[in-house]
């Protein structure tokens, strides 16, 4: 980052899964604890949090999840540092890293926390007001019923039709994801499996079967940043923040983002702008300071496997591939997530823990660290892994991405 | 017995009352962007916000189908539909440069860039009343 450059010097996780009995805060104290032994420092040297916003405050602990951090850092003991608490849907978990990050390297701060605990678990996400006069997701949801798998699967269907992804082909994504989740200990489903498992499961959204759609998960993460001249006295492996940046939609975007009744497609305007838009400001970052050039660069990817159909676009979106080259790519084994040329979602990715939304661009940060250190296990990718890159999904035009490295 | 009413679920989305139901959007006088719901200003970044150079109209009666899905399962409340059958939801594009989202009347033989017409279709009922949302209709 420029001015000072921002290194991640300790990662901490709660397992992903169903945690009824544990408040959202909570969970992120055990991921803070975690984050903190992992980087062999006390609470109090933590001197700025950002904090990640539940979306679905009305289901799930009202103010505690607008004030997120407030609550966390009141659960962890107050020591009187700025808190901020931001609502960034999918994008949340690198959005507060790149607050935490931004407040190093500006100089004011020399350790800050990214945070953020999310219980999304409960299947289809709903409204979470009764307002039909200004509340668009109310509106959408009443008038139509579309679920977030329906939208997912609308656009496999176009992209079928224009591509010629076959149902192979989005029972495959599970397949191969799925074989990295055994060894990842917070995963929620350790478990591989076959085509013949993903096919036989339930159609949900036509052409999206259960095994496609990733479930909806409790889970939290931490992740800790110094500066790069600091971290050393905390870790033998500090990861360098190459880039870090929140994305949002360009106007003209093809594509009807969820939440909304309606787009206004124009010419030469791409669809998933706000991926586009994340991964652009990224590479340039990393290129205007690292002399990174990517994609080409790039070792491992986390990118979100909500479900099948995202799998194929991110790959667009991150490669910056031609029309069915993802799929291509994905039957030759080259994203293979142990052994590809280029692994993706080696912890077994959204498909082998369900999102926990706020949370999951923690956990895949926390994946990236792991295999950047090497410190993966069983799930420690077979290439060796010197550039890592994490990108969110981009729920109601929110998306994020980050690229990180090693610093030693 | 009388025929029940027919009430829009939200108000304000569509014509109503009438035989011919139209989606009511917002367009910029301007730049002629078009956007649903209505909005009070032009959704295009290079548009000075002035309400004043947004309108009212009706969409076009027809569209072309951009894609569909099936909605296997019954979405969770506050959405209600009454008794629940799997139903078709697709996106259509309008020639006023709009793209569409709405429940498709049938689950058969959709195919991309078939037209599709506006109409209003029940989602559930009272005593009193039908109630009823935007749907859209193929036409073969």
């Amino acid at each position: 980052m420029k001015n000072r450059e921002v290194a991640i010097v300790g990662v901490g996780l709660h397992p992903w899964g169903v945690w009824p009995d544990k408040s959202q805060p909570e969970m992120a104290v055990e991921a803070i604890s975690n984050a903190l032994k992992d980087a062999k420092m006390s609470w109090r040297e933590i001197e700025f949090i950002g904090a990640g916003s539940p979306l679905w405050v009305a289901d799930r602990e009202g103010v505690n999840s607008c004030l997120s951090g407030t609550a966390i850092e009141a659960l962890m003991g107050g020591i009187g540092v700025p808190v901020i608490s931001t609502a960034n849907a999918c994008a949340t978990g690198q959005a507060v890293l790149s607050a935490a990050c931004l407040a190093v390297a500006s100089g004011e701060y020399d350790v800050a926390l990214a945070v953020s605990a999310d219980k999304s678990a409960g299947g289809f996400f709903r409204p979470q007001s009764q307002d039909d006069k200004f509340d668009l997701d109310y509106q959408r949801y009443v008038m139509t019923g579309e679920t977030n798998p329906a939208y997912w699967a609308m656009e496999m269907t176009r992209r079928m039709h224009d591509v010629g992804t076959t149902e192979d082909d989005l029972a495959l994504v599970k397949v191969v994801t799925s074989k990295a989740a055994p060894y990842n200990p917070y995963a929620r489903y350790k478990k591989a499996f076959t085509k013949e498992q993903v096919l036989n499961s339930a159609m949900v959204c036509d052409p999206l079967r259960l095994y496609e759609i990733c479930a909806t998960s409790d889970g939290a993460g931490a992740v800790i940043v110094t500066s790069l001249d600091k971290a050393k006295k905390y870790t033998d492996k500090p990861v360098l923040i190459e880039g870090v940046a929140v994305g949002t939609a360009s106007f003209g975007d093809q594509t009807i983002p969820l939440y909304n009744l309606s787009a206004f497609p124009r010419p030469g305007v791409p669809m998933l702008t706000e991926s586009r838009n994340s991964i652009a400001a990224v590479y340039k970052m990393a290129k205007a300071q690292y002399h990174r050039n990517c994609p080409e660069d790039i070792d491992i990817i986390e990118l979100p496997d909500n479900s099948s159909w995202h799998y194929f676009v991110y790959l667009d979106c991150i490669l910056d591939l031609e029309p069915g080259e993802a799929e291509k790519m994905l039957r030759r084994g080259d994203t293979d997530p142990v052994d590809g040329k280029i692994p993706v979602c080696p912890s077994g990715g959204l498909g082998g823990s369900g999102e926990a939304v706020a949370a999951q661009g923690l956990f895949q940060l926390y994946s990236c660290v792991k295999q950047l250190r090497e410190e993966a296990g069983e799930g420690q990718v077979k290439k060796d892994v010197k550039v890592a890159l994490a990108q969110t999904y981009g729920y109601a035009g929110n998306n994020a991405a980050c690229i990180m490295s090693r610093a030693w | 017995m009388n025929a029940k009413k027919k009430v829009p679920i939200i108000e304000g989305l569509f014509t109503w009352p009438t035989e011919d139901p139209r989606i009511i959007v917002s367009r910029c006088r301007k730049c002629g962007t078009v956007a649903f719901p209505k909005r009070p200003f032009c959704p295009s970044p290079d548009c000075e916000k002035v309400r004043e150079n947004v309108e009212e109209i009706e969409l076009s009666k027809r569209g072309t189908l951009w894609t569909y899905s099936y909605q296997i399962y019954p979405p969770p409340a506050p959405f209600k539909y009454e008794p629940f059958q799997p139903f078709a939801i697709g996106m259509v594009d309008f020639p006023e440069g709009i793209r569409m989202l709405g429940i498709i009347t049938r689950m058969e033989n959709l195919k991309l860039g078939m037209q599709m017409e506006t109409i209003v279709g029940k989602l559930y009922e009272d005593e009193e009343n039908e109630y009823i949302t935007w749907m859209w209709k193929p036409i073969d």
